[in-house]
């Protein structure tokens, strides 16, 4: 990305658009050092009793455990089918591999509500709900539209002469993709990898169709343990998981460079 | 299709290679023979299908039909992996996340060539193209040039039964492109490999070469030597792409050829619509009022009027209206003598010889 000087002003109403989107985030970081047993800002004392409480509740605990299982599953899944799905949709022209691309991706339009009442019929006949295999194929609905966007993207950039080259000099298809194609690909696997996390990760809607007393994840818990309490313990697991989006975006950036992977 | 032993087949044998897209023939018929060890240039203006043809050779696309064969061998249907060729890329196509050393690498390891000797040979191969010391740079840390050289070296250390170029220059600057030409041709002949050059840049064609195959519209128009091809052009085509040409047009009977009133004679015998093409170069040109030396050989003489002169250090070139037409003429400048002024009446005159003619297909 080409650096350009900013004007002033433009910087002062970046800031202010960014604190406007932000505030009731950086919100959530003072409130979960409250020391009240209900959430009020500004509290009226500090502790850090919320998130000794979180990490002593089995159930949040238990729910924390599912949803990163489950996070890293689908995110190894959604590797493993959209790899080669775009490789063949990019690279082996396919007839109408565009129209197949928007068929794949149709379920980023539909309404998360629509796909997880849907899900729901589905699953009822097939003994899935509330199971952890459910869960990840639930997922994996949401997750492989990401995955295949932007790694057909990541594909598409890949300027073809440098596999034609290895081809002449040698190669079969098969070392050529292992070779040559799949290290040159590497942000938008990590890319890849990032967005199927943090999405699975992040996911209430279709959960809250398949989750129940046997397995729950922890957007789930949340938002039941919000319905029956309005203590801090939310913004404790708030802050948590911000500082897990932080980390990935971080380590997004330390090996594939922030702008090179999501800006193109 | 049979193959006839009255002239022995080249290194690399083409025959009747197609190249078609739907209805449009990218390549049509292709007929060609390379000698061992010869460096011959696909050259015409874009769209010609000499990018094809050469892919077709590297079996980077199917041919639709003919059959081309490297030393006697059919492969026509190998994939390109099996072809045993090296292909030098417009774009370079280095592996950027290998160092230099593991690019020239690359086609050993897939020979399954020692790790030590694949070092070795690719460290000559380095030292060949002037790049010792980048061995461990990435494609990304070097220049445009040293970047082709690297790619020159991966395709030469495999020791390919042909070298094919595709552009290879068009991506460099003006002087290190004339260093490359002469540093690819070197290479090229101490090594004798048999090689194809891709370009539409005619000076390349020319001075790098052996022989020029010109192509146009997917077909042959002509292969021959640098000089053949501008001496002897075979058609008005090649006589315009190669060389700059003066172009009028007449009714010709015979050697004769009637332009705008003026009779301008050419070598053999035409009839109908006839195009001239003279190199500018080759005309001479004179004020009327001079008297005429007399012709030692057949000469055309025609009068004109000078509207524009360009003077450019080693050149002067005139734009002349004569027959109708803007004929551009060429002299080399000479200390003491002014140019002719703009306006004045002169005459033009070149051989006969220098006459190329070609009848207008109607």
């Amino acid at each position: 990305m080409e650096e350009r000087p900013v004007s002033l002003s433009l910087k002062i109403t970046a800031f202010f658009m960014f604190a406007f989107l932000l505030a009731p985030v950086i919100l959530v970081l003072p409130i979960s050092f409250s020391a009240d047993n209900f959430m009020t800002f500004p509290p009226s004392g500090w502790s850090t009793r919320w998130y000794v409480e979180f990490f002593g509740d089995t159930h949040m605990i238990g729910a924390l455990g599912t949803s990163t299982l489950l996070a890293v599953a689908v995110t190894g899944l959604s590797l493993i089918i959209a790899m080669p799905a775009s490789y063949a949709l990019v690279r082996m022209r396919l007839p109408g591999a565009n129209v197949l691309l928007s068929f794949f991706t149709a379920p980023l339009l539909l309404p998360t509500i629509v796909l997880g009442l849907a899900i729901l019929i589905v699953f009822a006949g097939h003994n899935l709900l509330g199971t952890f295999t459910g869960l990840v194929i639930a997922h994996l609905v949401i997750v492989l539209p990401y995955a295949l966007r932007v790694l057909t993207t990541s594909l598409g950039g890949l300027p073809i002469p440098i596999e034609e080259a290895a081809s002449t000099l040698g190669g079969s298809p098969l070392v050529v993709f292992f070779r040559i194609t799949l290290p040159m690909m590497a942000p938008g696997i990590v890319a890849t990898c990032a967005l199927s996390f943090l999405v699975s990760f992040d996911e209430a809607v279709i959960s809250l169709f398949l989750t129940g007393p046997r397995i729950t994840t922890l957007p789930v818990a949340l938002y039941q343990h919000v319905e029956t309490q309005a203590d801090p313990l939310v913004a404790a697991i708030s802050v948590l998981l911000i500082l897990l989006t932080l980390a990935v975006v971080m380590i997004v950036d330390r090996t594939a460079g922030l702008t090179k992977t999501f800006v193109k | 299709m049979s193959t006839t032993r009255q002239n022995l087949p080249g290194h690399l044998s083409i025959r009747g290679l197609t190249k078609r897209y739907e209805a449009m023939a990218a390549v049509d018929n292709l007929n060609l023979d390379v000698a061992k060890g010869e460096l011959i240039a696909f050259l015409g203006p874009s769209g010609c299908g000499k990018s094809t043809s050469l892919r077709m050779i590297a079996g980077l696309v199917p041919a639709s039909s003919g059959t081309i064969s490297i030393g006697g061998r059919d492969v026509t249907k190998t994939p390109p992996y099996k072809r045993d060729i090296g292909l030098v890329f417009q774009s370079y196509a280095l592996f950027p996340h290998m160092t230099v050393l593991k690019n020239v690498m690359f086609g050993l390891e897939m020979r399954r060539v020692p790790t030590a000797d694949a070092e070795r040979r690719a460290r000559e191969a380095i030292a060949l193209v002037r790049l010792e010391g980048k061995e461990e740079r990435r494609p990304a840390q070097l220049s445009g040039g040293q970047q082709q050289r690297v790619a020159l070296a991966r395709a030469l250390v495999i020791e390919p039964s042909i070298l094919l170029f595709d552009e290879p220059l068009s991506n460099l600057d003006a002087k290190l492109r004339d260093e490359m030409r002469a540093e690819i041709r070197d290479i090229q002949k101490r090594l004798g490999i048999t090689s194809i050059f891709v370009t539409h840049d005619q000076v390349e064609a020319l001075s790098m070469c052996d022989k020029v195959a010109v192509l146009n519209g997917g077909r042959l128009e002509q292969l021959g030597t640098p000089q053949e091809l501008y001496e002897q052009p075979a058609t008005a085509f090649v006589a315009s792409f190669v060389g700059r040409t003066n172009r009028l047009r007449g009714k010709a009977e015979g050697d004769r050829i009637d332009v705008a009133g003026m009779t301008i004679r050419a070598p053999g015998r035409h009839a109908g619509t006839v195009d001239i093409m003279i190199r500018p170069h080759r005309m001479a040109m004179r004020p009327i009022l001079e008297k005429a030396a007399a012709d030692v050989e057949p000469t055309n003489r025609i009068r004109g009027t000078i509207r524009h002169v360009y003077y450019s250090g080693d050149i002067l070139q005139y734009e002349i209206e004569a027959a109708q037409q803007i004929m551009t003429v060429e002299q080399a400048t000479a200390s003491g003598g002014a140019p002719l002024a703009e306006g004045s009446d002169v005459e033009l005159a070149w051989r006969v010889s220098d006459t190329l003619a070609f009848e207008v297909r109607q």
